[in-house]
């Protein structure tokens, strides 16, 4: 999904955010649509929590201004915006029943009573927290009360459902469980999710668009696809899973490696002839056999080979210094004995266009 | 593999027999006779039929009946019971507002104000009566109960603020921030959520301060008027006159009530079901 001409659900209007003195968030210029579940990802201290804080209005913009499906909310306290929020520590109220949390925010906007009760029972139902209603938070497990964190902000119907990390307390088989539903809900209330992670495969599997963050600055903001695929920068390329960095020279449409061979990468007109430029390229874009016609091969030596159950990763040398590594899957055609072992020479194929090649 | 046998001696080597450790035993017990010995003294012959203080003859409730019957003692008692709840409340109150603001006030004059306010905990009673009392007679104040409730206050805060203060910085400043998020305001996000999340906290501080002002002497004879005074102050008045068994009585009373209230501050914490219990010193 992108942004249409329609009035996006989330305006940031170059918001910058100082904290004594030093920047937290540049400028920062964001459309994010009604609907959406769009993905704010980066390594801590990229500025994500601070912006999705000053959407939520726990934080005041330095400069800029925070629209809200077009209304200018920048001065409007966090009562007083049709936005709700699930916390990074749940921030549940543990002296109320799970049924009170849920409808905390129904009785402080004044909805009658019977109402509220029904609103929060279908909301139990929807995150599965049935036979829950008067139990007190610190009975509940962590992924309990991740569910009554987000019926608690999803009771309120908010326009935009802000989330900040709200999975990265739960073990990886339960947050991978959370990550399908929490889409799962989303699609089915069509509320628009801003979703803080600094998990790539979260934002990757989740989100409908992700802007990478760093520096307080969006480096990238894209489909999952394409900030995967079709990295923009080097900081990108980096974030988004492994990459294989190559230094060498770029020269009529191939990058000299120092002491190796010559890595094709098509003609690249925007680079100039003769300059130092990095190579990127994905492990799992590397062919190591059953090569396509055509398709440009080079020579390695095998340095180390890592199995990790579905996939085994080789990390290849090939120039003195410089080693890629290269993912294979294990499918039920690889034969363990057809696996390389250390220093055996390989040919390693890929697509030029495969390739970022990002100059200094 | 067979240890037992294949230990060097080294590791078998004791001591010999362990012996009782009498002289530790010794030492506890003479330490528990001299800090418990008057304290049954008093209670034994508050029961005493007769008026000595030395004999007991027999098992008897008169001197709890004197006491029920005597007009000034129990005027002390109305008044420190008047004075101790007062003190309660306002130093509750605002040691509580004062511990919130000592967290969450970002600067140096937080720090500053932190430790101005240990300073009555460690400053001499008897100092901070006598500036009292200066100060209330400089002013021209006429002392009565109502210049012991303030003194009491003023002195009672800094227990307050030091057992809240470390529990105010444990809370989650997102539950709070949670709560504005879902509608409140701020006042209504202190009310409806920070103060219920303290709530046991502030009941074992409630408790301790009326207990401390109940008893509290030193403060109380320099603030108060002539009548009534603090049943403290009173008792102290009476014994100069001669101690009368009636004194006994009152004692034991102000004993059980006081070991009640303290034994009620340690509970509450348990009682909201959280773990460990409460310690008054840190209030954690």
């Amino acid at each position: 999904m992108t942004p249409t001409a329609a009035t996006p659900a989330v305006r940031l209007d170059h918001v910058s955010k100082e904290f004594n003195g030093s920047h937290a968030v540049r400028d920062l210029e964001l459309d994010i649509a009604a609907g959406e579940f769009f993905s704010l990802l980066g390594p801590s201290g990229c500025g994500k929590t601070t912006t999705l804080r000053m959407i939520g209005g726990f934080a005041d913009p330095t400069e800029g201004a925070v629209l809200l499906s077009g209304e200018d909310v920048t001065a409007l306290p966090p009562n007083k915006r049709n936005v709700n929020t699930v916390f990074q520590s749940y921030a549940l109220f543990d002296h109320l029943s799970v049924a009170d949390n849920i409808g905390f925010g129904l009785k402080r906007k004044g909805v009658p009573k019977p109402e509220i009760r029904e609103r929060v029972g279908a909301m139990i139902d929807l995150v599965q927290l049935g036979g829950m209603a008067e139990r007190k938070p610190r009975t509940l497990s962590g992924g309990q009360r991740q569910r009554v964190a987000l019926a608690r902000a999803l009771v309120n119907r908010p326009a935009v459902l802000l989330l900040d990390e709200p999975l990265a307390a739960l073990d990886l088989k339960l947050r991978r469980q959370m990550q399908v539903e929490l889409k799962q809900i989303q699609r089915e209330v069509g509320i628009t999710f801003v979703f803080v992670t600094h998990d790539q495969d979260e934002a990757l599997t989740m989100s409908d668009r992700v802007a990478v963050m760093n520096g307080g600055r969006v480096e990238q903001c894209g489909t999952p696809e394409d900030v995967y695929e079709r990295p923009e920068s080097r900081f990108v390329a980096a974030f988004m899973g492994t990459s294989n960095l190559v230094g060498g020279v770029y020269r009529d449409g191939t990058v000299q490696l120092e002491g190796g061979p010559a890595l094709p990468v098509g003609r690249r007109p925007e680079i100039g002839e003769g300059s130092q430029v990095d190579v990127s390229i994905r492990p799992e874009k590397i062919w190591l056999s059953d090569f396509e016609p055509g398709m440009p091969v080079v020579n390695g030596v095998i340095r180390e080979t890592v199995y990790s159950g579905p996939t085994t990763t080789y990390l290849i040398e090939l120039a003195p210094g410089v080693t890629v590594a290269a993912l294979e899957q294990n499918t039920a055609r690889a034969r363990m004995e057809d696996r390389w072992a250390g220093g055996e020479t390989v040919e390693l194929g890929y697509d030029p266009e495969h390739c970022l090649v990002l100059s200094h | 593999m067979n240890l037992p046998a294949s230990l060097p001696p080294r590791a078998r080597r004791r001591r010999g027999p362990r012996r009782k450790p009498v002289f530790a035993i010794a030492v506890t017990v003479v330490f528990f006779v001299l800090l418990y010995l008057p304290i049954a003294m008093v209670v034994l012959f508050s029961f005493n039929a007769q008026k000595s203080l030395t004999i007991f003859k027999g098992f008897s409730l008169r001197w709890y009946e004197a006491f029920f019957h005597d007009n000034v003692l129990l005027g002390s008692l109305g008044m420190s019971l008047e004075v101790s709840l007062v003190a309660m409340i306002g130093s509750v109150v605002l040691g509580v507002a004062l511990a919130l603001g000592l967290v969450r006030h970002k600067g140096r004059l937080g720090g500053y104000a932190g430790l101005i306010m240990m300073v009555p905990l460690i400053t001499p009673e008897i100092v901070t009566g006598v500036a009292s009392l200066l100060l209330f007679k400089g002013l021209g104040v006429t002392l009565d109960s109502g210049t012991v409730m303030i003194a009491e206050i003023t002195f009672s805060i800094s227990y307050v603020t030091v057992i809240l203060r470390s529990r105010v910085a444990a809370l989650n400043p997102e539950v709070e921030e949670a709560a504005m998020d879902l509608g409140a305001t701020r006042w209504q996000a202190l009310r409806l959520v920070t103060l219920p999340a303290l709530l046991p906290a502030i009941l074992a501080s409630a408790v301790l301060i009326f207990a401390l002002v109940f008893d509290d002497f030193v403060l109380a004879y320099f603030t108060t008027g002539v009548d009534p005074q603090p049943l403290a102050v009173r008792i102290y008045s009476a014994i100069r006159f001669g101690v009368e068994p009636t004194i006994n009585a009152v004692g034991t009373l102000m004993l059980a009530g006081s070991i009640t209230l303290i034994g009620l501050a340690l509970a509450i914490p348990r009682l909201f079901g959280r773990r460990g219990g409460l310690d008054l010193i840190s209030g954690e």
